[in-house]
């Protein structure tokens, strides 16, 4: 705001006030108060004093920032201080008033530094941070990009309370799971609404498209009365990403770049080849006696073995003798160490940014390049940005943004079975090689020398990896325009038009030379191509109407937004592959195809009203109402209003003026907010077919089918969460920001894909039923500007603690089982998936114990003991007991920066409280005891065998005979892992390059560094990857092998022009 | 400028609209709106025939589900696929058996499937109303057949004969009484051999014999031999079947519905993207026999051995595989991909019939009947006629007939159920084979699946498990 005409006119009208006040006996002295850049600040606080401290006069000045007093004894010296927020209390000191003449005051007031000042982003506008009166978050750019990864969720992890980011899965590009207080929902989308310059992406979007180095800032809004703005799509928080502008006047130039390499940073560790052999004899040797001891003998020979009716894997395994001599110099391969690498990765980021009178504009060019820890595994990104802003004239201005980006990823589908490489590497017997003696593949060789006696029959994960092709590409591209006019004063129209457009091709080719589980090559070749295109489009009207009187502040919007997603996707499958020529769908000869189509449209009427009283009382008021074509025909609007107030309490007369609390505000909000992550048909029984499953030929005539799929419910609606939030906000020495939020959310209308009885004919149905609460607590503190000697710092911390509970599920229903092994169950009154299982006490290594001991049915000896945990004399599920959650008790971070002269240091640590995952492939191969895959160190070290290893405490290794009581107890303690961890998430230090050389050459900033990701972890767990959880909120924490998290070390350095 | 904006907003505002939000599905069919010409309710009908075919019944599991506990086949590795053949081979069962879970499921699929048909059906206009009241009995029949399949394997089980519209409903339903279920199965049997044609217009469709030969099972399997007697004869003396000169003849794929065959679940090889085969033929293979072969429900030795050396059955039935380790060459080799088996699998065929006649005339004390039936079936095989001249004598020679020429159909536990025998035949034969296995009454029925006490713990275990 510029000076206006009234304000000279109030400046000329107080002269001539004071022309009058001379012939007063005191003086009239006359100020006004402008910012650095002459603004005119109102209601400016003018507190006057003697040089001793008295006060003589506290005044405020008026809208036009001029204040004026006539209480002055002339002769006197007084001190000014003029505070307003948002700046720096300023000081006028040894004021002398003068005989006869008064004085005309100009006080330029300087913009604060505090947290305090920083514009915050709320959803369709902005606030300062001072009067935010909801839960929300911001980072800035420059803290998130201490972490180096593709996208910015994988930097959020640790930087704000109440913001968890699991990486259940190290492959590039994979997105992390972003939780927002807790898990609130158990079967709907679980995915935070992620808004780019004001453009809501679909949910679940992949978070690769938004190049890190372009992110200004980041606000997370994590209360629904923050989020109710959002409506519908809120109730999992939202992620608000501000993209950078130009920043001066001048043509800057910024180029980051960096480079380094990723290391497998996990404790996973497989027996050798000579253990491997003792430990396939002793599970093939038991298993063939214990089926019936009394006939049979560990010294009965394959032919004896075989009369007496022994099964595959109760024969000794052909080529094992030259191990078991322990001849040396045998086959030993260590096949972790094959499928894994130390790989690279490499950023190269360019920003161009300028700005002339009317016109800014910022655009960047990225490059990202990350392999993966498995060979033949990575993901490279060229990305563009294109932003422009403009006034056009003092009343319209336009804007215009662009975000196209290209991906190209080689991926493979980590689901823990045979057929990928960390599935596959646990059942190759170090005995085969990867490679022949002539440089080329070995294929098949395992399964081949496995077949007679039924071992582990698995393709050479070297050889799949890097013969099967699967590539996916991704072309995307996000933008808007927008358009702002100055309606009359105070009130602008804003108009925005957005665009995602997202188009991806999925290329995949198993050739018929390479086996796999069970099938030696050749094999028939398969081929697939899965293309994929969706479009969405967004338009939004919004008024806004800002309007400062008096002491009051308003600030009232109201808008409309109109939103339509068109997807599109035809997957095709070739078989009858002649030959491998052509190394895709084309050289199929047979096709089947699946054809996939849908559209949603949300239409959204938005309301907010913000007051402010006198800088410290604060209100606001949200109302949204939201419908969707994704809900019934009974339900297609939901209302989503919020309430919250503030009261910036430092800012009372009676709050004493001292340096130790500088600033005080206590606030509250409610509000709600919905989750609609279903599908776009959820509500309606679809009926599907024309494929196999519902085809049928009749003779040789093939009858297309057609049956339902899913149940009707045309009162499908939003699954709603409630929410109280409780903030206390306070600034200690002006430097310290402590934050302590009390929060309490419930979901209702629970969108839960219930479990029905099968007799239905359905096995789920989707429905709005149960409830679900989440309370907690969040602290953070953060200090800047800490000073020792010429040592510069600021830290911040946080933790937060969540706790989750059930409160109601279908009517009739008290419990979802879920898992794979039946093991997770969401019950009523309990928090969302906990382990259950039996607890095991120990190993029967007697006919005595066996006989005296409670035992699960089929318990041979060497296999578990079981606590009878009601104590009834039988071993049943009843005897299941809680074993924890994946759910953490309470997760923290902790981040630093320090400054000396040049160089720079600054680091973060993350770590999570009280949580434990369940590895189904411990329970199923790796510490098993089943003598089909390769055992782990701990496993080995640990088992029981009467004479090689008479202490062990984990079941007998056996394999023909594997009993019920070993399956029973892979729900069981024993696979129930801590994976509680503290992480030195990232380090960073840099040296900042300074000389007048670089002056000549037009460098501004040149700043190097080396930084390192995950450098540390401290953890019990001896898994790939602490993590690991599934996509389902109701398996959470269930492991299959997740692939791990690398440790990274980079350089990299940063140079402006 | 102030009048383009307003222009603007208001064509934004207003002509983008709300009814916009009712999105009919693009590559969906919409149930409220199914099912209302012959065109859609055939589409139905198809579905719920193709529902037969899923690995949860006639795909893969009901032929193991009904053979693999009985001494006429075995599991090769136990441990395999979770162990979800083997326990059952081993009499180690456990609720959460995979299979088991699979079978119920997809049980109740197909039932509603048939539900949704008979319900609608009415409405729907047909150019010809024999087709409609064929389509209802093939519905009716689908239905008495996987209903009677349930009872047999597990018991008492909730019985659901409407369309579901409020999945809620079923949430403390239960397990309904078997003899209640056995009254709806032969009600729908009773009245689909009413509804159906004698011939059908097309291979494997449900025909009268069928429905007539299942209920004469049901009958036979409660013990109301009079009944069966009915039924069975009227298929027999109804002159649509017989049984094919040769025994290789029978199961030839290029020989599928023959006339010996009633009602089988049709399979093909390369249709479609081979997607009407079954993976039946490779995981019932012996390992290294073929690319990724199972060794699942594989015939005993035993078994192999009981037949005479001029059976003409004795390979054709069950052959042995180079390593010596028998087959079941009732499932055909497919030509291209191991996975896209293309047998049949032959639910009810005119073997059957004679041998179910054969041992009710004897149940019945009409002896010499049963000795011709009998017969005719050993005459086919190339074998001479029946020394049995007892009833007590003759019980058994049918018994071992059933064993040879229903091999691999998966008949033999559920014979050995109807006929009492299951605990004392198979403790004979662990003992004899020196396994440690005691089968007790708790075996003779399979655990209900644990998914569904878990879903509803209205629904009780069967007891023992």
């Amino acid at each position: 705001m510029k000076p206006t005409k009234l304000s000279k006119w109030c400046l000329l009208l107080g002269s001539l006030l004071w022309m009058y006040q001379v012939q007063a006996q005191n003086p009239a002295i006359t100020g006004t108060v402008t910012s650095e850049s002459g603004e005119i600040l109102p209601f400016v606080t003018v507190l006057i004093q003697t040089p001793d401290g008295k006060t003589v006069q506290g005044l405020t000045s008026n809208e036009q920032g001029i204040f004026s007093t006539n209480v002055l004894k002339v002769g006197n010296t007084y001190n000014f201080a003029f505070s307003y927020i948002g700046f720096e209390t300023g000081y006028l000191k040894n004021y002398v008033v003068k005989e006869g003449v008064g004085g005309s005051l100009l006080f330029r007031l300087k913009p604060s530094v505090s947290n305090l000042e920083q514009v915050v982003v709320i959803g369709y506008g902005s606030q300062q941070k001072r009067f935010v009166t909801g839960s929300v978050s911001k980072i800035g750019g420059e803290k998130l990009s201490t972490y180096s990864s593709s996208s910015f969720a994988q930097q959020l992890a640790g930087k704000a309370a109440g913001i968890v980011v699991n990486e259940a899965s190290g492959q590039p590009g994979t997105n992390p799971q972003i939780q927002i207080r807790g898990i609130g929902t158990l079967t709907a989308g679980r995915n935070p609404l992620v808004v780019v310059d004001g453009f809501p992406l679909t949910e679940g979007t992949s978070f690769n498209y938004i190049n890190p180095n372009d992110i200004e800032n980041i606000e997370v809004l994590k209360d629904p009365a923050s989020a109710a703005i959002y409506g519908s799509r809120a109730a999992n928080g939202v992620i608000l990403i501000s993209t950078k502008k130009s920043r001066s006047e001048k043509v800057h130039v910024a180029l980051d770049m960096y480079t380094g390499i990723q290391q497998k940073a996990d404790k996973v560790e497989y027996v050798d080849a000579y253990d491997a052999a003792t430990f396939f004899s002793e599970a093939r040797d038991w298993g063939y006696v214990s089926k019936n001891p009394a006939n049979r003998s560990v010294n009965d020979n394959r032919a004896t073995r075989i009369s007496k009716g022994a099964s595959l894997r109760e024969l000794p395994l052909n080529y094992l003798d030259p191990y078991l001599q322990k001849q040396p110099g045998l086959t030993n391969t260590n096949w972790i160490d094959e499928i894994f690498r130390t790989a690279p990765m490499s950023n190269y980021n360019i920003a161009i940014s300028g700005s002339t009178a009317k016109t800014s504009y910022y655009t960047s060019f990225n490059h990202f390049n990350q392999e993966g820890l498995i060979i033949n595994n990575g993901l490279k990104r060229y990305s563009a940005t294109f932003k422009i802003d403009s006034d056009i004239s003092d009343k319209v201005s336009f804007g215009l943004s662009l975000n196209p980006s290209y991906t190209d990823q080689r991926f493979f589908n980590f689901n823990g079975g045979f057929d990928e490489p960390i599935g596959a590497v646990k059942a190759m017997y170090p005995f085969f090689k990867p490679y022949n003696d002539d440089g080329s593949y070995a294929i098949s060789q395992q399964i081949i020398a496995n077949g007679p006696e039924d071992g582990a029959l698995v393709e050479n994960p070297v050889a799949s990896i890097n013969l099967i092709k699967n590539n996916r590409t991704f072309f995307r591209m996000f933008g808007n325009t927008n358009f702002t006019y100055e309606i009359v004063k105070n009130l602008k129209y804003k108009l925005m038009i957005g665009g995602d457009f997202a188009q991806s091709t999925f290329d995949f080719y198993n050739p018929s030379f390479v086996g796999a589980y069970r099938i030696p090559a050749p094999k028939p070749a398969t081929a697939s191509e899965t293309n994929a295109t969706s479009n969405n489009y967004l338009i939004e009207h919004t008024l806004n109407f800002i309007k400062k009187w008096r002491l009051h502040d308003f600030n009232v919007l109201a808008g409309y937004s109109f939103q339509k997603e068109n997807g599109l996707s035809t997957a095709i499958n070739g078989t009858n592959i002649a030959d491998d020529n052509i190394a895709n769908v084309a050289g199929a000869s047979a096709f089947s195809a699946i054809p996939e189509r849908d559209r949603w449209v949300q239409v959204s009427y938005l309301s907010r009203l913000q007051y402010i009283f006198n800088q410290r009382y604060i209100a606001s008021a949200t109302y949204r109402t939201d419908g969707s074509s994704r809900f019934g025909a009974n339900n297609k609007w939901g209302r989503f209003p919020s309430i919250t107030a503030g009261w910036i309490f430092s800012q009372e007369k009676f709050f004493p003026k001292q340096n130790l609390v500088t600033f005080g505000k206590l606030r509250a909000t409610w509000g709600k907010s919905g989750n609609n992550q279903i599908g776009s048909y959820g509500s309606l029984a679809l009926i599907s077919g024309g494929n196999g499953a519902n085809n049928y030929l009749f003779g040789s005539t093939l009858a297309p089918g057609f049956s339902a799929s899913t149940t009707p419910n045309p009162n499908l609606s939003w699954e709603t969460n409630t929410s109280y939030n409780f903030g206390l906000d306070l600034q200690l020495l002006n430097k310290i920001d402590f934050t302590a939020e009390y929060y309490n959310a419930t979901t209702t209308d629970l969108l839960l894909n219930v479990p029905i009885p099968e007799q239905s004919g359905f096995s789920s149905s989707l429905q709005n039923i149960g409830q679900m609460r989440n309370t907690g607590v969040e602290l953070s503190v953060a200090a800047g500007n800490l000073r020792l000697g010429k040592i510069k710092g600021a830290v911040n911390g946080n933790i937060s603690f969540n706790n989750n509970k059930v409160l109601a599920l279908a009517p009739g229903q008290t419990q979802i089982v879920s898992g794979a092994q039946s093991n997770i169950i969401t019950k009523v009154g309990e928090p969302v998936a906990v382990f259950y299982g039996y607890q095991v006490t120990g190993v029967f290594k007697t006919q005595e114990e066996l006989n005296s001991l409670p035992k699960l049915p089929g318990t041979l000896l060497g296999d578990y003991i079981v606590k009878d945990e009601n104590g009834d004399g039988a071993i049943d599920q009843k005897d299941w007991i809680p074993m924890g959650k994946y759910l953490p008790k309470f997760t923290y971070g902790f981040n630093g920066s320090l400054e000396y002269k040049n160089v720079q240091f600054s680091f973060s640590i993350v770590g999570v409280e009280g949580r434990k995952i369940f590895e189904n492939n411990s329970a199923l191969f790796e510490e098993s005891g089943e003598g089909f895959s390769v055992p782990n160190k701990y496993y080995f070290a640990n088992r029981y065998h009467p004479v090689n290893n008479p202490d062990g405490f984990l079941a007998q290794p056996n394999l023909g005979n594997f009993s019920a009581n070993r399956r029973a107890t892979r729900a069981s303690n024993l696979f129930i892992y801590d994976t509680d961890f503290i992480r030195l998430r990232d380090a960073q230090l840099a040296y900042n390059i300074s000389g007048s050389w670089l002056k000549r050459l037009g460098i501004s900033v040149a700043k190097v560094y080396v930084s390192g990701n995950n450098l540390l972890t401290i953890t019990k767990f001896r898994g790939y990857n602490p993590e690991a959880t599934t996509n389902s909120v109701l398996t959470s924490g269930q492991s299959t092998s997740n692939y791990p998290v690398a440790r990274t070390y980079l350089v990299g350095c940063n140079i402006q022009f | 400028m102030k009048k383009f904006i307003f222009y603007l907003f208001t064509v934004l505002l207003l002509g983008s609209c709300t009814e916009q939000l009712n999105q009919i599905p693009l590559t969906n069919k919409e149930l409220s709106i199914f099912l209302r010409t012959e065109i859609e309710v055939e589409e139905y009908v198809n579905a719920t025939y193709a529902a037969l075919q899923a690995n949860g019944l006639y795909g893969l599991y009901l032929p193991a589900m009904g053979e693999i506990p009985s001494d006429n086949s075995f599991d090769e590795v136990p441990a395999n696929d979770g162990a979800i053949y083997g326990d059952l081979d081993e009499f180690k069962t456990i609720p959460a058996n995979g299979m088991l879970d699979d079978n119920w499921r997809v049980s109740y699929v197909a039932i509603q499937r048939c539900n949704v048909v008979l319900d609608r059906i009415e409405q729907a206009n047909f150019k010809v109303a024999v087709t409609k009241n064929a389509r209802i009995g093939e519905m009716k029949f689908i239905r008495a057949l996987l209903y009677f399949n349930l009872v047999r394997f597990y018991g008492d089980v909730p019985l659901v004969v409407k369309e579901t519209t409020d999945p809620n409903v079923f949430f403390g339903q239960g397990r309904t009484a078997a003899n209640e279920v056995y009254a709806q199965v032969i009600k729908d049997l009773t009245e689909a051999a009413a509804a159906l044609p004698v011939t059908n217009t097309q291979a494997g469709r449900v025909v009268k014999t069928a429905a007539q030969a299942l209920l004469g099972k049901v009958y036979l399997t409660q013990k109301d031999y009079a009944k069966a007697k009915t039924e069975l004869g009227a298929v027999i003396s109804s002159n649509a079947h017989l049984l094919l000169p040769n025994a290789t003849d029978v199961f030839a794929l290029t020989n599928e519905n023959n006339k010996e065959i009633i009602f089988a679940v049709q399979f093909g090889s390369g249709i479609n993207s081979n997607t009407e085969g079954s993976i039946m033929y490779q995981q019932f293979a012996p390992s290294n026999t073929v690319s990724g072969a199972k060794g699942h429900n594989l015939p005993t030795k035993e078994l192999y051995a009981k037949y005479a050396a001029t059976d003409a059955r004795r390979g054709a039935y069950v052959d042995l595989a180079p390593s010596g380790a028998p087959f079941n060459n009732k499932l055909k080799r497919p030509t291209t991909v191991i996975t896209d088996g293309g047998s049949d699998i032959v639910v009810l065929r005119y073997a059957d019939v004679l041998l179910m006649q054969a041992e009710t005339e004897n149940e019945l004390g009409n002896t010499a009947v049963a000795q011709t039936l009998l017969n005719q079936v050993r005459t086919r095989a190339k074998l001479p006629n029946t020394t049995a001249t007892t009833q007590a004598q003759l019980r058994a020679a049918i018994d071992l007939e059933r064993r040879l020429e229903l091999a691999g159909e998966g008949h033999r536990w559920l014979d050995l159920l109807r006929t009492g025998q299951a605990i004392s035949v198979m403790n004979d034969w662990f003992k004899a084979q020196n396994i440690p296995i005691t089968v007790t009454t708790k075996h003779l029925l399979f655990p209900i699946p644990q998914k569904q006490i878990d879903t509803d713990p209205a629904i009780k275990q069967n007891t023992g498990y």
